[in-house]
């Protein structure tokens, strides 16, 4: 993958990263998907959740730090072969935690068709917000995604 | 003398659909974790996702808890399943 530079909207993207920043905290202290270990001993179940967590906080950071000096003076962020996988568990991540405590009111339809139309008159500012962090990491992916592999990106559509 | 009964044991990987994450997400960490080919890949994460899980591998517990790790890391439901009665 050759470095691929995206020009974001600095208004439009900026005051997502509050809330961003906010749920990859709570990423430090819980995984986003429960560990599902049947059976194992405890011990086993204990490093597994450690190791995930740790993972997980690696992987936010580095997708935190895309929104360094330059995007807040260009509105430019940068993903390579060394972070695109990172920010990618990164997004998967924080938006299962954005649906999960953030937008548990919603349907899953209208997360899946990321439409919060037919919504909006039910939701408040907060989940507004949260959606909109929702769509944007969504659209992160989908840019990954297309210069990792450009055909998979179709099958969404 | 025979080997323990617990090595004999098939166990499944079970990929769960969620309605959270992209399509194509999906296919590209089925490939990378398990070496899957795109058509495979795809009928694994289109069957999860119409009956909300699909059986992506079979074979040895530490093998399978490797897996489910794995997909846990890429932020994957899964779980383990097995035949054998507890």
């Amino acid at each position: 993958m050759k470095r691929v530079e995206v020009r974001l909207s600095i208004a439009a993207v900026a005051p997502l990263l509050d809330i961003i920043k906010a749920v990859a905290d709570e990423l430090r202290e819980h995984v986003a998907v429960p560990v599902a270990l049947t059976g194992a001993d405890a011990e086993l179940a204990s490093v597994w959740h450690e190791d995930l967590l740790q993972s997980q906080r690696d992987d936010c950071d580095r997708l935190l730090s895309l929104f360094d000096q330059e995007f807040f003076t260009e509105g430019v962020v940068a993903f390579d072969r060394d972070n695109a996988e990172a920010v990618l568990r990164a997004s998967a991540a924080l938006r299962l935690r954005l649906r999960s405590a953030r937008l548990a009111r919603m349907s899953d339809e209208a997360l899946e068709a990321l439409e919060a139309d037919s919504v909006m008159d039910e939701i408040d500012e907060d989940e507004k917000r949260a959606f909109a962090c929702f769509v944007f990491l969504d659209e992160l992916q989908k840019i990954i995604l297309k210069y990792l592999d450009p055909l998979s990106v179709d099958e969404d559509e | 003398m025979s080997a323990p009964v617990e090595t004999k044991i098939a166990w499944r990987v079970v990929f769960l659909n969620d309605a959270v994450t992209r399509m194509s997400y999906a296919v590209m960490v089925l490939r990378k974790v398990f070496g899957f080919d795109e058509p495979t890949a795809t009928r694994h994460m289109m069957e999860a996702h119409e009956q909300g899980r699909a059986v992506v591998w079979t074979g040895l517990r530490e093998n399978a808890e490797a897996y489910v790790f794995s997909l846990q890391q890429w932020h994957l439901s899964a779980t383990l399943e097995t035949d054998e009665k507890g």
